[in-house]
């Protein structure tokens, strides 16, 4: 049993990574001390928090979750409030204002619960396209933790291996597909005629049932900011299973320190609580799963005289590599009205566009028609005409139904150059910021300029759109990749095949952090699937040892 | 008080006729009054009278300005916005009628940081797409109950 000084695995973070793994090791008999910097809420202040929010702040995913003074994130209400915590430089500074969540739960509160697999050709990029790296082994090996991420979230996805992607499967989804609304099926049939196939989403959202204790989606439209049902999953629910289970759960300890021993071993982290008071948590194996962002700023922070450059860092990649898929968003007028705001706000995408012999040169990309109500953005904008009346009315309807959005999210490659480091600004515990710099580099731009803008403007064209403004500024789409990244060669990567530090025999680092390449697929399944992966490696090493 | 005359149709507005005969509740009766005319639905008496009391707090003028838009619609015989809008000489008068429609429409009198949140549910943005669009966080169907058919654009639901 674990007390709040050690445990046999002390798991820093409370995301879909740290939940996944403590569940593993709890049922594997092992103890389990969960730490997290920010503070553990209820799911209906969130709620309450999200429907207080002033109209223009209400697609600022973060709004509802206000920072703790000592765990910091991301808070867009301003740009000299979006400057405050991430340090960001470079061409694009802009497409990395990530929005993740220092909440136990993290940003599982506020993910889409997209769970797209990677596919076979996503993971060797250097062997077939002579560009970015190859993971350290093939999609056969991650395919059998694919399919128990699938279970452990509960995903729900189509039974037509024609809509799955990929179709290489070796278990079905827990749950059938969810249902489209208008906007999409309009959108899916008019990408059929120009020979796209717009795939249904695999969803960690229940599906017409009941799973895991967790009620069938109702379509509340509201999967971000928050799920007010938990019909999506989110790491919330699965705290009190931990607890159930003898896991112990620290809120409001921010780590800051990871303490080597002889032969390099981890002996220990330090947190502060929010009374600046330091408090040594020791563990047989450790856990950092504080996202790809938190996790690399952590262990650069704790660089001693074994590890000069921070620990896990011999090879000098930690923080190198940061990933993501840089988005462009088109924007249509439409003579006819699609609808959204019916079912979830995120159910399907065009994913063959992310294939194909142009990744030598340039990458693939996503597509998705965006289900978010558009209510508030169509009223905003009859309300700005000054109309009144009937013709206000009728304005409002007429451009929240006749508009929308697609998404593109770009593949990226790994660049060591796109790296996160210490910034010297600090916080409010005095604890260096993370710096970034990040260039999308040339092989997105040529996507942009050469693929994707293009085919979105013939998308919109087969939409009937009389209007399309494709963004210039590539955005975050919030998967955050590749900072402590995996291979099989210690003197160029941070964790092995397991997520294990190369460094650290009992240091594990599972997460987005570990992708060697991120497709342009949202990563938390595969996330997911490493956390499985690295969990069956944990058990195994401790009942040896 | 609370009820005023709209096409030939007294329509109450919510929950004015439990008040108390406040100073406060007196303060928001012009207020009232005012939006029934600017806005051809139903109000909420408990939200308009908060949406009066922040309006005010930040503008000594509403008062007069309510008054002097009051007495244009009165000359008109006005009993839809559309009867007397277009009198409303352009400046502070115009502006704060469009203010007006505006909180109810957005549920707040200002969207700029800090603002506080007087309706969400019920903001009049939200109503015109009710049948179709979901209003985030609160579902209008069940468990796989959306369907992808929508009625036309012409279809406006009542509210």
């Amino acid at each position: 049993m674990a007390n709040q000084d050690s445990a046999d695995i002390v798991i820093v973070g409370t995301g879909v990574v740290g939940c996944l793994i403590a569940e593993q090791m709890l049922d594997a008999g092992l103890s389990v001390l969960m730490l997290e910097a920010g503070p553990r809420v209820e799911r209906w202040q969130i709620v309450e928090n999200f429907r207080n929010l002033r109209p223009g702040q209400r697609l600022d995913f973060n709004a509802p979750f206000p920072p703790k003074p000592w765990a910091p994130h991301l808070e867009a209400n301003t740009p000299a409030q979006a400057a405050e915590y991430l340090d960001l430089v470079g061409p694009n500074a802009r497409a990395y204002r990530q929005d993740y969540v220092r909440y136990a739960g993290g940003s599982t509160w506020h993910w889409a619960g997209i769970c797209w697999r990677l596919t076979p050709e996503d993971m060797q990029l250097k062997s077939r396209f002579g560009v970015g790296r190859d993971w350290a082994f093939g999609y056969d090996t991650l395919e059998p933790f694919y399919s128990r991420a699938e279970a452990a979230l509960g995903v729900g996805g189509p039974s037509d291996p024609a809509l799955q992607w990929p179709p290489i499967r070796s278990k079905p989804y827990p749950m059938g597909r969810l249902p489209f609304g208008p906007g999409e099926q309009k959108f899916t049939d008019a990408v059929a005629r120009i020979g796209l196939t717009n795939l249904p989403a695999a969803q960690a959202r229940n599906s017409g049932i009941s799973y895991d204790g967790r009620p069938p989606c109702c379509g509340n439209n509201n999967c971000i900011p928050v799920c007010p049902i938990a019909a999506k999953y989110d790491a919330a629910t699965a705290l009190p299973k931990i607890e159930a289970k003898g896991g112990r759960i620290l809120a409001n300890a921010v780590v800051y320190r990871v303490e080597t021993g002889t032969r390099n071993a981890i002996e220990a982290v330090h947190y502060f609580d929010p009374d600046k008071a330091s408090h040594r948590v020791t563990g047989r194996l450790f856990v950092l799963a504080c996202n790809g962002i938190e996790t690399p700023k952590l262990l650069l922070l704790s660089k001693d005289e074994r590890n000069p450059r921070g620990v896990a860092n011999s090879s000098d990649q930690v923080g190198r590599n940061m990933m993501d898929q840089p988005k462009l968003v088109a924007e249509l007028e439409l003579a006819e009205p699609l609808w959204t705001g019916v079912g979830p706000v995120q159910g399907s995408s065009i994913m063959q566009t992310s294939q194909g012999d142009f990744r030598g040169r340039h990458g693939g990309a996503l597509f998705r028609f965006n289900n978010m109500a558009r209510s508030r953005i169509g009223g905003t904008a009859a309300l700005k005409k000054g109309l009144v009346g009937k013709a206000l009315d009728q304005e409002i309807r007429r451009l929240s139904a006749c508009t929308a959005e697609i998404a593109i999210e770009h593949e990226l490659l790994p660049d060591p150059n796109n790296r996160l480091t210490l910034s010297d600004k600090t916080d409010w515990l005095g604890l260096n910021r993370p710096r970034i710099y990040y260039d999308v580099g040339d092989y997105v731009r040529r996507s942009a300029s050469e693929f994707t803008v293009p085919l979105v403007r013939r998308i919109a064209a087969e939409l009937g759109a009389t209007s399309t403004q494709v963004s210039t500024e590539f955005t975050n789409s919030d998967h955050i990749m590749g900072g402590t990244i995996m291979g099989l060669e210690p003197s160029a990567s941070v964790v092995d095949v397991d997520c294990r530090a190369h460094d650290h025999a009992n240091l594990f680092l599972p997460g987005g952090g570990a992708m060697t390449s991120g497709g342009s697929g949202n990563s938390t399944l595969t996330m997911a699937a490493l956390a499985l992966k690295a969990a069956d490696a944990i058990a195994s090493q401790l009942k040896v040892g | 008080m609370g009820a005023c005359l709209l096409g030939g149709a007294v329509w109450p507005i919510d929950g004015a006729q439990s008040l108390p005969a406040s100073a406060a509740t007196d303060a928001a009766a012009p207020f009232l009054e005012l939006s029934q005319l600017l806005i051809p639905h139903h109000l909420d008496g408990e939200i308009g009278r908060r949406l009066a009391a922040a309006m005010a707090a930040t503008d000594p003028a509403l008062a007069n300005q309510i008054d002097a838009l009051l007495a244009i619609a009165r000359a008109r015989g006005a009993k839809v916005v559309e009867d007397f809008f277009p009198d409303i000489p352009a400046g502070p008068l115009r502006e704060r009628a469009l203010a007006i429609i505006s909180a109810w429409y957005t549920g707040v009198i200002d969207d700029t940081p800090g603002a506080e949140v007087i309706a969400f549910e019920l903001a009049l943005i939200y109503q015109p797409t009710r049948d179709v669009m979901t209003i985030p966080s609160y579902a209008i169907s069940g468990p796989n109950g959306w369907t992808s058919e929508a009625p036309p654009l012409t279809e406006m639901p009542e509210f």
